[in-house]
């Protein structure tokens, strides 16, 4: 961002600086010029399949896609022009002619909306262009994790990108070409059958809602609305930021924070699926003891300490401080980790204390 | 003995480009490409089997059920269908349509296999053979023709006999790369292949682009409907391409060089390979050029079937092994090319055009158009005329010329109601604006351009919307997918073309047309989805009565 170079271009009549390996859809976004986009995410590279981020650069034919061009020096840029706004409608009205619907519920995906919310900004509901609808859904794959309704799909291959480029796992590709284009699979299998790990993160950057959550939406019907509370992942030691959904008093889904410092935006199969814990009946809700009978009753957590604590000290005082041997939980953070052997060498004398992730 | 996957897979490995002969010796081993094989590749190539799965769905020919390489494959682009080919696909035990597959100047091509054969009726049909093109007619000289149609010109002793190989000689033996690129520059030679852009500059750049090796790429793809010049040049004059591909790498500084052949041309392949083997064996190409130290290999690598493999920069991820969809440019092949190396992608008649200039000098060149356009471009005629074929015309002749003088005019007392121009890429010219000459200014004013030089002429009894309706499926079928107005526009169009879909009143039909025809013209990510509404735009400027009637009735 630095002008000392005196690298800058005009953003619709605004000279702003930029910096070398910007493209001009990152410095437009940096002035807030709100430029549409659906084949978009920035952790992702740059594709140019939707054309909803074209822009106009004096002395250019035709508009180019600000996403994939780079900025450079002088260019003179307009982001919003009489034409610019109708080539995006027009776009708009394209995809919504191949899609069965436009409405998503928002426990879809992270991404869910934003093709229904570009839709009505630019009042792209006109029923133009119609004719066939494209993909084919797979209703057949019985995974319970990830809907694949692909009959909502606009290939914007976002959803491949993200597998091979975040994730590694290139379990799903682009088969066939052009009107016929379709997601798949290695030779269009069940999810299960591929390298999928159900990480969901093609679900998360779906802007269609074709790939949805399924364990999300089995909560439509609940009245109430949706409320995210940001939290950190329980289950290892990275320390995944994510947003717990719930409806009321219910859990009913997780999504991965996108400014999550450790995982921007990416989790793993447990800590975005894994949650059924929560609400489970089986769930222990206090410490229990076992009694003289062997039967287990709920105590408070002094009476489980205390018990704990008597127990541990039997131990080191008959067979000595070695005859002890600690794991820290992996789903515990690093502060915990770090008490944890405090507690172990400072409290109860021995070195013996390790990590189940290394166990 | 049958090679099994794993020696196919090990020989690949040591090659350039190895996926695609990969997949090709295992169609024509197998007969299809089964999973079993893929999931050998895959491992072998180190490509994820999505990915790969995904791409070999991508292009046409390669077939995934047993037998499916042998089924006949009958041409249904819009000439052969005004032959009858759709009668032709109903008469043949399992056949299927394929795009135009470069034959336009002779009976329905149907492939089988590795072979070729043409006719009207699946009783009629026999092996095809390329045509020479038709004899020289006006008192113009020609540049890429002017020796082809000699008999043993295929064979590296018939082209040496009229100079072969003597440009090559010439330039790596008496002048600097600098000097041979500057001397292209200055005969004004300019792509043949569709955008025609400066060779010389091209070249120029590659040599001035930091990295390497660089690379030589001739696109023999040749797959825009209505084009067939430059399988003529490839199956008359072999050895030229390969000299021109010689001079370029040497203009470049590249070592190697990769002609990259459309899957429907399989007996130019041969042709080739043996041209390749007899001009390494006589040392004008490979490790010691002209006992000079200078080194050119050259590759062949055939594609399996896509359109837009002719695009460079999707032709250069098929070659790489990767989903062929065209890159975001800039930037340009001519700094990140193949493997990501400096690459100068010139199509076959380009490259044909070198050697000559070589010999005769730049001014000769210049001199061969009319008025101040240099040089000459081959146009491949074809529908209704007396003489189709392939003419190599000078530059600025006027078409009524073309059409009327050298080709004989159009049978049966009709008239030309149409002409496309650049093969089906450039829409329709008609009307007053077939008083045209055949050279880019002139043609770009009309809202077109010549391009690759595939001219169809339509007669006055032909349907335009239907042609129109055929034109834009053909552009439907190829759209790669990659981008929203050409994966979607394409469709839509030929959906109304097809009387299918769309707007009953004929204003409202004729907005959304036209709003189509805007938006992919300006917002296209490629050649192809900005050039399919010229299609589109020509059939409303010069026949809005046929349109009219299409949508609404008489
Ligand atoms: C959709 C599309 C198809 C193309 N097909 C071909 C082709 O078959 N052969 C060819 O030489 N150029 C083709 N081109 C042009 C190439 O991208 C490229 O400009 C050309 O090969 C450069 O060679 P030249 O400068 O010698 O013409 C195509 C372009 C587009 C957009
Ligand atoms: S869930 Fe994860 S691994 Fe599976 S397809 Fe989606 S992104 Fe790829
Ligand atoms: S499934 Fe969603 S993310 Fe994937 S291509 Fe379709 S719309 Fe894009
Ligand atoms: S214009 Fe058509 S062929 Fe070109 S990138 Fe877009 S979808 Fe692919
Ligand atoms: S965001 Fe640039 S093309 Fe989609």
């Amino acid at each position: 961002m630095s002008d000392e170079t005196g690298r800058t271009i005009f953003l619709d009549g605004e000279e702003v600086p930029f910096d070398i390996g910007e493209t001009i859809f990152q410095v437009a976004e940096r002035y807030r010029k709100d430029i549409p986009t659906l084949c978009y995410d920035d952790r992702l590279e740059a594709f140019g399949g939707c054309r909803l981020c074209v822009v106009e650069i004096e002395g250019a034919r035709t508009p180019v896609a600000s996403c994939t061009t780079m900025a450079e020096p002088g260019m003179r840029i307009t982001t919003k022009s009489g034409s610019l706004e109708m080539h995006r409608r027009v776009l708009l009205e394209m995809v919504v002619s191949e899609n069965r619907e436009v409405d998503v519920d928002e426990l879809s995906g992270y991404a869910s909306q934003e093709m229904k919310n570009l839709v009505d900004r630019y009042s792209a509901r006109t029923g133009r262009f119609a004719g066939d609808k494209s993909g084919v859904s797979r209703p057949d794959d019985p995974n319970p994790f990830i809907l694949r309704d692909y009959e909502n799909c606009i290939s914007c291959y976002r959803c491949v990108r993200v597998c091979a480029e975040q994730e590694g796992d290139y379990a799903i590709s682009i088969m066939n070409r052009g009107f016929e284009t379709q997601i798949t699979t290695e030779f269009g299998g069940l999810l299960k059958d591929s390298s999928c790990t159900f990480c969901g993160q093609c679900i998360q950057t779906c802007p269609t809602g074709a790939l949805g959550d399924l364990k999300a939406l089995r909560h439509v019907e609940v009245e109430e609305p949706i409320e995210k509370t940001r939290s950190v992942c329980t289950y290892c030691g990275v320390g995944c930021a994510l947003d717990i959904m719930t409806k009321g008093d219910q859990v009913v889904g997780i999504q991965p924070a996108m400014d999550g410092p450790a995982n921007e935006g990416a989790l793993c199969v447990k800590g975005q699926f894994a949650f059924d814990f929560v609400h489970h009946p089986d769930r222990l809700k206090t410490p229990f003891i076992r009694d003289d009978h062997g039967q287990l009753v709920p105590a408070t957590w002094d009476q489980a300490l205390d018990k704990a604590a008597a127990g541990l000290l039997e131990a080191v005082n008959e067979h000595g401080r070695h005859s002890l041997y600690a794991i820290a939980s992996g789903r515990a953070p690093n502060e915990a980790g770090f008490t944890m052997q405090k507690f172990v060498r400072a409290g109860l004398g021995t070195s013996y204390i390790d990590n189940c992730s290394r166990a | 003995m049958t090679p099994t996957n794993d020696e196919l897979i090990a020989e690949a490995m040591t090659e350039e480009a190895p996926l695609l002969p990969l997949l090709h010796r295992i169609h024509e081993r197998d007969g299809y490409l089964s999973e079993e094989a893929l999931r050998s590749v895959s491992k072998g190539l180190r490509i994820p089997i999505a990915d790969l799965f995904g791409t070999i769905t991508f292009y046409h020919h390669f077939a995934r059920d047993p037998g499916g390489f042998e089924a006949p494959r009958v041409c249904t682009g819009p000439i052969c269908c005004l032959k009858g080919a759709h009668d032709l696909v109903a008469q043949l035990d399992g056949a299927t349509g394929m795009p135009c597959s470069g034959r336009c100047d002779e009976p329905i091509p149907v492939i089988r296999g590795s072979q070729t054969f043409v006719g009207l009726s699946a009783s009629q049909l026999t092996l095809g053979d390329t045509p020479v093109p038709p004899a020289k007619v006006g008192d113009y000289e020609e540049c890429v023709f002017a020796n082809i149609r000699s008999s043993d010109r295929k064979t590296i002793e018939g082209y040496r006999q009229t100079g072969g190989y003597e440009g090559l000689e010439k330039a790596v033996t008496s002048m600097s790369p600098q000097e041979l690129t500057e001397m292209i520059d200055q005969s004004g030679l300019a792509g043949r292949g569709g955008a025609g852009f400066p060779t010389g500059r091209k070249w120029k750049a590659v040599a001035d682009a930091k990295g390497g090796p660089k690379t030589v790429v001739c696109n023999a793809d040749e797959g825009e409907p209505g084009c067939f010049k430059d399988r003529a040049l490839m199956d008359h004059d072999p050895h030229a391409v390969l000299e021109g591909m010689a001079l370029a790498c040497y203009a470049t500084g590249s070592p190697r060089a990769f002609l990259y052949l459309r899957y429907e041309y399989p007996e130019t392949e041969h042709l080739l390979v043996n041209a390749i083997s007899e001009a390494e064996a006589a040392g004008v190409i490979g490790d010691d050029v002209f006992g000079t130290g200078i080194k050119i290999k050259i590759y062949l690598r055939r594609g399996a079937g896509a359109y837009i493999c002719g695009e460079e920069t999707s032709l250069l991820n098929s070659l790489e092994g990767s989903h062929p969809f065209p890159r975001n440019r800039p930037p340009y092949p001519v700094t990140h090319g193949y493997e990501g190396t400096p690459t100068a992608v010139n199509n076959v008649e380009t490259l044909a055009s070198v050697p000559p200039i070589v010999l005769r000098g730049p001014d000769w060149y210049r001199n061969l158009g009319l008025g101040n356009h240099s040089g000459t471009k081959v146009i491949s005629l074809s529908g209704d005329v007396a003489r189709p074929g392939n003419y190599e015309v000078p530059i600025g002749l006027p078409l009524s010329t073309l059409i009327d003088e050298w080709a004989g005019g159009v049978p049966n007392n009709r008239s030309v109601q149409a002409v496309t121009m650049a093969g089906l890429s450039g829409g329709f010219l008609a009307g007053d604006d077939l008083d045209v000459t055949l050279d880019e200014p002139s043609i770009r004013a009309k809202g077109s351009f010549l391009g690759a030089g595939g001219i169809m002429v339509f007669d006055d009894s032909r349907d335009m919307v239907e042609i129109s309706h055929m034109a834009m499926e053909f552009f439907a079928e190829e759209s790669c997918g990659k981008c929203f107005p050409c994966r979607i526009g394409t469709q839509r169009l030929t959906e109304r073309l097809a009387g299918k879909a769309g707007p009953e009143d004929l204003e409202q039909w004729l907005d959304e047309v036209s709003d189509l025809n805007k938006t992919m013209k300006e917002t296209s990510a490629c050649g192809l989805g900005q050039a399919a509404p010229l299609i589109t735009e020509s059939l409303l400027k010069y026949f809005p009565q046929a349109v009219q009637t299409h949508v609404i009735g008489e």
